[in-house]
């Protein structure tokens, strides 16, 4: 899939030319290959690892299988950074602008829910919390997409933006998504005893779960995941809702095998779709995860309704 | 005889009122009251799930509750919640054998578990799909692998069978009489003759605690219960 999405394009190469390319030993496949393909595939593999994981984290804290990454407003956050950061006119300034801005509005969002969940608060009241600042940030989103200063032209950015794609991806952006790799390694250790505390807080905490510090470490490595997917792609939805379902259903529902294999899975997810999108003439990422994922969890509505 | 449990001063904002409790090793015990007399959140307290207001120290074997550390409590203590809820198709073996997440999940005993309570034929099946009473056989079985000396069940009959409840009961007199201690609320005080001390509950205090012939007079029944006693042949069950 990782050969597809480097051959196929508008610029279709073969795998002879793909090999050349990879290994520069012809520079027009090079160039494709080395300044738009791969930084592309890249990013497609992080923030599908990086979503899904935090999808499923997301599940196991909430002890409940709709639980998504954006649940706490991490997502929200993200979006009304970068969109704050393209109204005011900043997306102009530096290619980065726009990822910075939004990794600051999703580490402001992951702050506040952090503190709330400091305060030893329960899931309920985080659950609330983040409906709440979901909504806030919503507000500030559409204030901006509405106000009068603004022009047809950033309004189009914008709306691109809070779709999600990953066109004109570069390598800074790899760079910039890169800390998903430890955040996916710190987690991986934590599989087991998300078994536990996906029965119940008390129960785990009764059979020898330190339920707070799980608590708290799952809480900081799902935000910052979301924050850095959103941060590189914008606001790419289904991806932590279909992706743990799947693999739920396919290998059951320990937490040991689901860590490492959603990361894979849903890197190969995002990939997929993307491939998919640029072959049904550059369909942007969001909207064919949105497509694809929904019809797929209405079908498992269904299903688990009988 | 050395001291299983003790609470000393404790007090839950709200919901208890100060009380002190000893309990022995190798008794079991039954803990008893109305609905809304603080059974549950005794059993919680002492299971080390809920802050206890100061001065209030909870003791396992001697030693201060904050004192040891949380994955020492699992190996030591085992707490059964009053309702059995599962939200993910875990099998029912693996459910059990989270008992023995603390001792680096060895899975002993799981087995044996399994077949104590009645669960050996359903072990493969998946938790969200079993009925109230099974899923209660599950925790119980769990807490039962667990090994730990100190076991604190909420309600761990309400959901059975007649059967079940039985083996459960009987279960549990082995368990004490092997030389651990299990401390469980409970509201048919008919089964209050096979246990070796009853505390009761009102009100979030404490009303009486001892041998179960002593406590359960007449008078404390109507006072407590608003039930009057009559002691006859009636119907009594055997496995």
């Amino acid at each position: 899939m990782a050969a597809l999405s480097l051959s196929a394009g508008d610029a279709r190469l073969s795998p002879s030319q793909l090999l050349d390319g990879l290994l520069r030993r012809d520079e027009f496949a090079a160039t494709i290959v080395w300044s738009i393909r791969m930084p592309r595939l890249m990013v497609a593999t992080l923030i599908g690892a990086a979503l899904s994981a935090s999808g499923l984290v997301m599940q196991a804290y909430f002890r409940n299988g709709l639980a998504s990454p954006g649940l706490l407003g991490v997502s929200a956050g993200g979006a009304a950074g970068a969109v704050v950061a393209i109204g005011c006119g900043l997306a102009a300034v530096s290619l980065l602008t726009v990822p910075l801005f939004a990794v600051a509005g999703a580490l402001a969002a992951t702050g506040a829910v952090i503190l709330l969940g400091r305060r030893g608060a329960s899931t309920e009241r985080l659950l609330l919390a983040g409906v709440a600042l979901n909504a806030l940030l919503g507000a500030v989103t559409s204030y901006v997409l509405s106000a009068h200063t603004i022009t047809y032209e950033r309004n189009a950015q914008i709306l691109f933006w809070l779709i999600g794609g990953l066109e004109d991806r570069t390598w800074e952006h790899v760079w910039m998504a890169a800390p998903v790799l430890p955040a996916a390694l710190l987690l991986l250790p934590l599989g087991r005893p998300m078994d536990l505390l996906s029965l119940g807080a008390d129960e785990a905490q009764s059979l020898g779960v330190d339920v707070r510090r799980l608590r708290r470490r799952l809480l900081v490595l799902s935000t910052v995941l979301t924050a850095l997917a959103t941060a590189v792609a914008g606001t790419v939805g289904f991806v932590g809702l279909v992706v743990p379902h799947i693999l739920r259903l396919l290998i059951g529902p320990e937490h040991r095998r689901l860590v490492p294999l959603s990361l894979v899975t849903g890197a190969a997810f995002v990939v997929g779709c993307d491939l998919l999108g640029r072959a049904a003439g550059d369909l942007r990422l969001g909207i064919v995860t949105a497509l694809v994922g929904g019809p797929f969890f209405l079908w498992l509505l269904r299903r688990d309704g009988r | 005889m050395s001291v299983a449990l003790s609470l000393e001063n404790v007090s839950v904002p709200g919901r208890l009122h100060p009380l002190s409790l000893s309990i022995a090793t190798g008794k079991l015990v039954g803990l008893a009251g109305p609905n809304g007399s603080g059974k549950s959140t005794l059993l919680a307290a002492a299971a080390g799930l809920l802050p206890v207001a100061a001065p209030g120290v909870v003791r396992w074997g001697g030693y201060a509750l904050e004192k040891i550390p949380v994955m020492e409590r699992g190996r030591r203590a085992a707490w059964v919640p009053q309702e059995a809820r599962f939200e993910f198709g875990f099998s029912v073996r693996s459910v059990v054998g989270q008992a023995r997440y603390a001792h680096g999940d060895d899975d002993a005993g799981v087995e044996e578990a399994l077949a104590c309570f009645d669960l050996t034929g359903i072990a493969d099946r998946p938790v969200d799909r079993l009925s109230g009473g099974e899923r209660h056989r599950v925790l119980l079985a769990r807490a039962w692998a667990t090994g730990a000396a100190l076991q604190l069940w909420d309600e761990p009959l309400a959901a059975l069978d007649p059967r079940h409840a039985l083996e459960t009961l009987m279960l549990a007199r082995e368990m004490t009489k092997a030389g651990r201690t299990l401390v469980f609320s409970l509201h048919d005080l008919r089964v209050a003759h096979c246990l070796d001390e009853v505390v009761v509950l009102h009100d979030g205090r404490l009303r009486a605690a001892g041998p179960p012939e002593t406590v359960l007079t007449p008078e404390l029944l109507r006072e407590v219960f608003g039930v009057t006693a009559r002691v006859e042949p009636g119907l009594t069950l055997f496995l």
